[in-house]
Order: C-alpha cells, then structure tokens, then sequence
C-alpha cells in the first residue's frame, strides 16, 4: 500500500508509517490532523419507547431491520418448501392449484431478493457497522434513519397484507411484467397486484432515507485518519451497493408508478391492444417491452445490490480468519466500484427473448462478459488472501470458503447465460434458475451466516456454538448444492421454469426422481436453518463470553469501550485511526495484529504497511 | 461557496484538490454540510426519476403510430379571440424562473446574516410557487374540459394525455412540497432559529443555521430546473 | 460546523450582480426558447434550438443558482459521472423506440410478413 503522499508535514504524519524500520519513534510521527467537525451530539431514549421502538440509535435500527428481513425471509422459505413441494411430489400438498403456485413463486422470488437480501445487507448491516466502522458516534440523520426502518416495516405489513386480500397476493412472476400481471386471469390481478406496488413504492421511499445516511455517514463523518482507502471492504461493499439502489431504485419506483395508473385509472403506459376471450380490451398503443426496461434497469443493478456487501463483508472475514491482509486491497476497492458502475450498462441481458431491437444483444452481451473481468479479480485475490494463510478452518471460514465455491460455480454460468446465442435455448428453464440461486440466493446468504458467526460476539457479547454452526454449515452447504446442483441438469433438458407441473411430459418421465432428489434436500436446508435460530437463543442464553476483540481483528468495531457497544460507540473520545484494518501477521509486531489505532510510533520496528 | 478554511490542511483547487480531498480523511466534501450533501445525493437519485419519466415519455411518444397531439394547439390560450401558443406556459415559466430568483437571493442574505431580507425573499419564493401551483390547477382543468383524460384524449395518441398527467402531477407535487417547506422556513427565518447559534429544529440535536436555507435553496432550484426539461421537452417540442 | 466555515462563508457570498445576471440570461433565453414555437421553426432547427436554450437554461441554473461552479470538484465530480447511466439509457431507448415504430408499422400497417 504505498502511497505517495505530499511530503507536507500534516500529510506525512496521516500516512504515518516507518521510512525502512529505522526512523526513531518520536511523538510528531503521531500526529492526525484536528477534528473538521465538531463531536455529534445525540438524542438518548429514556423510555422503552424511545430507546427500542421508534430509537434512533443505529445499531438498535439495524438490529430491527435484521430481524424484519430474517422474519420475512422464513416466509420466503416456507413458500420455497410449499413450491418444491409440489414439483417433487405433485399433488402431495392438496390446497394447491397452479395459481397458488404462482402467487408462492412471486411472492418467493420478490421477497427474497427485495425484502429479505436488501433489507439485510443495507439496513441490517449497513447500520450496524457503518457509524462502527469509520468511527462515527452514529448515522448522521438519526431521526431519519429510524423512520427508514418504519416505512420498510410498513412496506413489509403491506406485503403481508397481500395474501389476506380477496384474490391473494400477485402471481405474475417477480418480475411483474406486464401486460399479463395486470388483466384478469393471473391471479392477484386485482388487490394482490396493487398492494405489491404500494410495498414496493414505501420500500423505495424508505430505503432512499436509510441510504442518504450511510452514504453522507461514509462520505462525511468519518473519524480522524479514517481515508477512504483505510476503510474495511465491508464498507466498500455496502457503500457501492447504496449508491447503487440510490441510482436504480428511481427505476422501480417509476415503473411501479405507471403500472399502479394502469391498473386503476385505465391508462396504457405498458399496455397493448389485447385481445381477449374474443373481445378488444380498453387498453393500447402501449409498450411492454418499455416496462422490461425500466424494472432490469433497477433489477441489475440490484442484484449487485445484494452481491457487492457480499464481497465486502466476506473479503473481511477471510482476512480476519486467515490471518493474511487482504491481497491488493486497492484492486478489491476499485473492482467494486467498477462492477458498480458497470452493473448500470448490462441490464438487457435479462431481455434476450423479449423482442427487444436485435442490436442490443451484441451490445449488452459484451458488456456483460466485460463486467466478469473485475469480478474474476475479486475471485483470485480471495483465494490469494487465503493462500499459505494461517487458516483457523471455524465456522465463519467455512462459510466463506462455501461462498467462494458457489459464487464461482454461479459465476460460470452467468457467463453461458451472457452470451445470446446460448442464453435463448436456456432463457426460461431451471439452468436460469439454477444459476441465480447459485449467485445471487446462495452466495450471499453463505456470507451472510459467515457474518452472522463473525460479528454476534459483538452484538450480544457471546460466541455462537462452534459444533452446532459446523453442523448448520454442512447441511447448508452440501444440501444446497443437491438441490441446485442438479437443476442445471433439468436446464439442459428443457424443464421451463415457473411451471406448477409437468404433467406426462417427456420431463416428467426422465426426471422424477431427480425432483423428488431436490424437493428431500430443499426441506433439509430449509429446516437446517432453524439450527442457527436454536443456536441464538441457546446463546443468549449460556453462550461462551466473549470479551474485547475476540477474533483479535483490527478495524474499530471491534474496538469500542464497551461490548456490546453503547450508544455512542466509542465511550469519551472517538478513536483515531493510523492505518488500514488488515495488518495481521506483520513481521516484527510482537501480535499477529495491529489494529488501526495503534500509532505509528508503536510499531517503529515492524514492516508495516504504508497506507 | 468559495474554499472553505481547515485547520491543518491546505486545501488546493480543481483537479488536483479533487483527488486530495477524494484521499484526504474525515469528509470528502469539504466543509459541506452533512444536510447539505445529503440533499445534493437526494437530488440525484430525484434526477433519475425524472430521468426514467422523460424517458419513458420519450419511448411513448416515439413509438406510437398514432398521431401525437400538437402541444403548440393544445396549450394554446384564447385572449381577445386570438390564439396564443403555450401562453400559459410561458407564464409559468417566468413565475418559476422568478422564485428561483428570489430563492437564489434569499440564500445570498441569508449568509449574510440579514434575517429581514431573507425571510421576505423566502416568503417570495413561497407565493410564486404558490402561483405556479395555482396556474397548474387552472391548466389541468381546462384540458379536463375539453376532454383530455389520462386514459385518452380528442386530438390523437391516448399516450398524451396519460403522460401529461403523469409527469406534470409528479413535477406539480414536488412543487406543492417545496411551497410547504417554504413556508415553514420563512417563519423559521423570521422567528430567528438560525440567530445567535441557532435554535434546535425538531427532531434532532442539530443547531439551526442558514445553511438550511441553502439546502432548501437547492431543492427548490432542482424543482425550476426539472421545469426547464420539461417545458422543452413536453411543451415545445 | 466548524466555526472556520462560518466565518469563511459569510465572508464569501457573491455579489448581487452575478444573481441579477444570470436571473436576466433565464428570462431571455426562456423568452428565446418561447420564440422558437411562436415562430414554428420546424425539423433539425426546432430540435437543436429547444436543446440548445435548455442546455443553457439548466447550466447555468446548476451552476451559479445551485452553487456548482463555486463547489469543489470532488462534489461537482461525483453529482456529474451518474448521468452517463442516464445518457446510455436514452441513446438506446431511442433505439429502442425506432425498432419498436419499425415493428409497429411492419406488422400493424404493412401487413408483415404473414
Ligand atoms: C432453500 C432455499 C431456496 C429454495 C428451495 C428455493 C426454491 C425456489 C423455487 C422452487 C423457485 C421457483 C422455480 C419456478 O417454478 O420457476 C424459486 C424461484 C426464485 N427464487 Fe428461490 N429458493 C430458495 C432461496 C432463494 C433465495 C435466497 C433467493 C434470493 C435471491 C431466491 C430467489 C428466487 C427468485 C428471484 C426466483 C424467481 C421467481 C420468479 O420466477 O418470479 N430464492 N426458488
Ligand atoms: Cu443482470
């Protein structure tokens, strides 16, 4: 990390580092630059009210949003349950006719990516760990930031809310294209449809207040010696992705807008002649295909929404459990920030077979194979961080080296799909399917639990159980591979997706047991989940202690004055950072770590990295 | 505003101070403050909505094979017998691009401290927008009358009618809001919370300061200059 | 904020001229713009006329208006990148719109290839 400073004087002591390993410590190499902006004063909650509830604290909010998207995402589950269900073992569940399987299929797939992924990564830990991590006493808007996560509450209670109206909820596919989503004969086309772009609409006005906060608490707020490039990955990813759902959540929003006009005032935004049971429909002179634009020009974008705090967090957690810096940090910063900004020129992939101009798959598809350049990168130097690492193989590794497996294996395959020629037979069938559960299901959730394990001595001052999250981990990791694993097989052979069953078709015959196979491992992994749920209260209740810094990391959420840390963060003063959150292992340094606070004069004898 | 003052740093001009500060710790935006930056961020993510609007607009408008309604006809004003094209328009616009000048001013003052002017200018700005808001009403009635629907209209594509509606209620609301943020800032300029350290605002630990007005200052410019694509877009082009 | 910044910007605000300019520029390019309809100027003029008075008009407004040409560039930088998403998206829906017209009329007036 060599960097080359100004050999002004306040900028040589922010870059602070040994010139050689020679240079006498002397109390000047220590020098930050004073406080820009005077210490933020926050409002304290008295009331259980104030301090639970409707709290401004950020942790407390994150905390609320982890538990509202983890609350909805067993609702996703379940439905994922019913739906396989169903194919592996027609008929077995009574209740269900192929509408229902519809409304499962929609509902799933929305709240999975939208209420559960998002929720999770930007607002459960994006508010946890941001103010934590570049030293802030808290988001910057507090008041805001708590009525984010109550307008996201509220979009989740309208969502909900759909499967009690008369019709039940959308069955359009979470992709919500029109025309069909809006005319009789999906379900849900009447109140379930509306109740689904309300949600998404309250989502979107909430997220744009949660977001301005971590953007300006990133940009803004930052403790002394805190630069951009001293900030952990974690904070890269997060920050990518908000800048991200800042820029496409417009689309949504818009396209939810004008489908809402056409469904109650009869407008024809998205609506063509149609024809139906023989009789011409109010609607035309609209376009469908502008709708696939608006809703891909948000959906890519959003699935690098929920991928780029993937990255982030895990690049963290190999580092930390690895003992190893981070390999070429600079490349991991600016291979975020690229997939961001290239994320906004691919969205057409999803438009292969949509009748679109034809001279848009040349374009996307190279700009599609562009964007996996930057992400291979991100591949390599995981696997270099990790390699001749001092591994601790626990829990939180495995899940990490879970993710880099499953991520590789969905990244091949978003590389078969990039390419028209090969995504036109295999658009629309389980290879599809296969692959983004792989991506962009799997992958993240693999990192997610890893942070789980990472970061809940830090939450509730305990560890979790190692035994009981190896075995969560397994069942995890080789069950999901049962279930996707083969589905890429089901693509190949032609089994279209979205279909409630295949009734005697040649599908059918050739794959029945194979269905049953996925249906067996899917309730598996589903129920496994519940290990963690009984692994936390198990905790809670006689967990292991954990004390300060447990994993011996360096970045400064690991650093405050009290475990779990208070209100406020860091007690009376805020800390002042020296250096990047990776040093581990540096020859010299009496710990196999040095925190990003510890002066520059501490470790005058060390080969420290210059960041 | 010109480079603000930091202690211990040096700040230095265009792009080479652009990458300092990109690098330097702390804030990236110099001596903005945080409500600042986070309206200019807000600002953006609003420009894309308008963007994916217009865009959509232009898709509409580009692919119907009906014939698209003359706007030059269809706004046109009647006075005296004659026709005038886009009367109304034009005066909305000068209406709109006077408050953005009074606006503009208000925030001029208000970091001179002259709390008299500022808060007069603020209430300006609020009843020209309120005059705009006012003559929208007038305008959305009057094509009401003559048969323009959202869903389909007597002088070609149905389209017209639905993304009139659709963009000028969108445009119109973040009028009618920034109107109500006026004229609670006029008060609050006038009652002196931004005087002598400023008084806390609601909500939030934060001290009043006239740097308030520039945010709204900010908003309500961003509203003019959505206006100003608009006004070419739908109405003149 | 910092007690340096507020000294700095009450010292620094401009001078009434340069609003009273640029207020006076808005009118009279509004007023040109105006013009370009009550004169029913037709085709490649119409267009670049509009677009070049609404460019103008929305420049200067961001600029002196809104402050950006006295921001520093790490702002002005970061609140201008975002729009070449914005251009991309509109230089292909214009694609877009044409092949759409194309099909339209192929199919619906022509009578396609059926
Ligand atoms: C145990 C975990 C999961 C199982 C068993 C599962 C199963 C399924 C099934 C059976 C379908 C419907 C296939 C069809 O008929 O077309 C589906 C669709 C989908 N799933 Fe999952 N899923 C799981 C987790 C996830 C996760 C974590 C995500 C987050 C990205 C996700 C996102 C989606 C999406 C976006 C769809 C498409 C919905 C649509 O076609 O409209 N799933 N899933
Ligand atoms: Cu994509």
């Amino acid at each position: 990390m060599s960097d080359e400073y100004d050999n002004n004087k306040s900028y040589q002591a922010q870059s602070s580092e040994t010139m050689g390993g020679s240079a006498p410590a002397s109390p000047d190499m220590d020098y930050v630059r004073p406080a820009e902006t005077p210490d933020q004063e926050l409002y304290h909650g008295h009331s259980f009210i104030t301090k639970w509830v409707f709290c401004q604290d950020a942790k407390v909010i994150g905390v609320q949003y982890f538990l509202t998207a983890v609350f909805t995402g067993i609702v996703g589950l379940i439905l994922s349950w019913l739906m396989r269900l169903q194919l592996g073992f027609p008929g077995a569940a009574g209740f269900m006719t192929a509408e229902h399987y519809y409304q499962f299929v929609t509902m799933h797939g929305m709240i999975m990516v939208v209420y559960f992924l998002t929720a999770l990564f930007l607002g459960g830990f994006g508010n946890y760990l941001i103010p934590l991590m570049v030293g802030a006493r808290d988001m910057v808007f507090p008041y805001v930031n708590m009525i984010s996560f109550w307008m996201f509450f509220i979009a989740v209670a309208v969502l909900m809310a759909s499967f009690f109206v008369p019709g039940g909820p959308t069955g359009a596919g979470w992709t919500l294209y029109p025309p069909q989503t809006i005319l009789p004969g999906t379900p849900g086309a009447g109140m379930g449809i509306l109740l689904m772009l309300v949600s998404l609409s309250l989502f979107v006005i909430g997220f744009t207040m949660g977001g301005l906060n971590y953007l300006i608490t990133i940009l803004q707020a930052r403790t002394r010696g805190m630069t951009l490039m001293r900030m952990p990955l974690t904070v890269w990813g997060i920050f990518t992705a908000t800048v991200l759902a800042m820029l496409a959540f417009p689309a949504l929003l818009v396209s939810a807008i004008m489908m809402t006009l056409d469904k109650i005032l009869g407008t024809s935004f998205f609506m063509p002649t149609i024809l139906q049971a023989g009789e011409v429909l109010e609607y035309g002179g609209g376009s469908p295909i502008l709708f696939q634009h608006l809703f891909w020009f948000f959906g890519h974008p959003e699935v690098y929404i929920v991928a780029l705090p993937a990255f982030g967090i895990v690049s963290d957690l190999i580092s930390v459990h690895s003992r190893k810096n981070i390999f070429g940090y600079r490349m991991m910063v600016w291979a975020i920030v690229g997939i961001g900004a290239l994320s906004f020129f691919v969205w057409a992939h999803h438009m292969y077979v949509s009748g679109m101009n034809p001279w848009f798959g040349f374009f996307f598809a190279t700009t599609t194979l562009i964007i996996a350049v930057p992400t291979a990168m991100k591949v390599y130097n995981w696997i270099l961080t990790l390699w001749r690492g001092n591994i601790r193989l626990n829990t939180v590794m495995l899940w990490c080296l879970g993710f880099i497996v499953t991520f590789v294996n969905g990244g091949i395959t978003g590389i078969f799909l990039g390419n028209v020629s090969v995504d036109v037979p295999l658009s629309d069938t389980y290879f599809v399917i296969a692959h983004f559960h792989m991506v962009m299901g799997i992958a993240p959730l693999m990192v997610i639990m890893g942070a789980v394990y990472h970061w809940f001595p830090l939450v509730s001052g305990k560890f979790l159980d190692e035994k009981l999250g190896k075995w969560h981990f397994w069942l995890t990791f080789l069950g999901a591979y049962s279930i996707y694993f083969p589905m890429h097989y089901l693509g190949f052979i032609g089994v279209p997706r979205r279909y409630f069953e295949m009734y005697d078709s040649p599908y059918m015959t050739s794959a029945v047991g194979m269905n049953e196979f996925i249906s067996m491992a899917a309730f598996i992994v589903g129920a496994a989940q519940f290990i963690l749920i009984y692994n936390i209260i198990r905790t809670l209740k006689v967990g292991k202690k954990a004390g300060q810094n447990p994993w011996k990391a360096n970045s400064l959420e690991w650093l405050t004055s009290t475990v779990p840390p208070e209100h406020g963060n860091f007690g009376e003063r805020l800390p002042v950072v020296h250096r990047w959150p990776y040093d581990f292992s540096v020859p010299g340094a009496k710990d196999d770590f040095i925190t990003q606070t510890t002066p520059p004069s501490e470790v005058v004898h060390t080969e420290v990295e210059k960041t | 505003m010109s480079d603000p003052q930091i202690e211990g740093l040096q700040l230095k001009p265009g792009f080479k101070g652009m990458s300092e500060d990109t690098g330097s710790d702390q804030t990236m935006f110099k001596g903005v403050h945080w409500g600042k930056a986070m309206m200019w961020i807000f600002l953006l993510s609003d420009t894309f909505v308008f963007s994916c609007f217009l865009i959509s607009y232009m898709k509409g408008r580009g692919s119907t094979l009906v014939d698209w309604p003359y706007p030059s006809e269809v706004f046109a004003l009647h006075v005296g017998g004659v026709s005038v094209p886009l009367l109304l328009i034009a005066i909305m616009t000068f209406v709109l691009i006077t408050s953005s000048g009074t606006m503009a001013l208000a925030v001029k003052y208000g970091y001179e401290k002259n709390r008299k002017m500022c808060g007069w200018l603020v209430l300006a700005t609020a009843l020209g927008g309120l005059t705009f808001v006012g003559m929208q009403a007038f305008e959305w009635t009057k094509l009401i009358e003559e048969g323009v629907r959202p869903w389909e209209n007597p002088f070609g594509a149905a389209q017209f009618g639905s993304f009139f509606f659709m963009i000028t209620g969108f445009h119109g609301t973040h009028v009618s809001i920034g109107v109500i943020f006026l004229f609670i800032y006029a008060y609050k300029v006038f009652a002196g919370h931004y005087e002598n350290g400023g008084k806390r605002g609601w909500f939030t630990t934060m001290k009043g300061d006239y740097v308030e007005i520039e945010i709204l200052g900010l908003y309500w410019h961003f509203v003019d200059l959505v206006w100003v694509f608009i006004f070419a877009f739908f109405y003149l082009w | 904020m910092v007690k340096a910044e507020k000294k700095e910007q009450s010292a620094s605000t401009h001078k009434i001229g340069i609003y009273m300019w640029i207020w006076g520029l808005l009118f009279v390019l509004s007023f040109f713009s105006y013009m370009v309809d009550w004169y029913n100027f037709q085709g490649m003029l119409r267009w670049s006329l509009i677009l070049f008075f609404m460019f103008l008009k929305a420049g200067l407004i961001m600029a002196f208006f809104m402050h950006l040409f006295w921001e520093r560039y790490a702002l002005v930088n970061v609140l201008l990148w975002p729009m070449t998403a914005i251009a991309c998206f509109i230089f292909l829906m214009v694609a877009e719109f044409e092949y759409t017209l194309f099909s339209r009329a192929f199919y619906f007036v022509v009578g396609g290839g059926a």
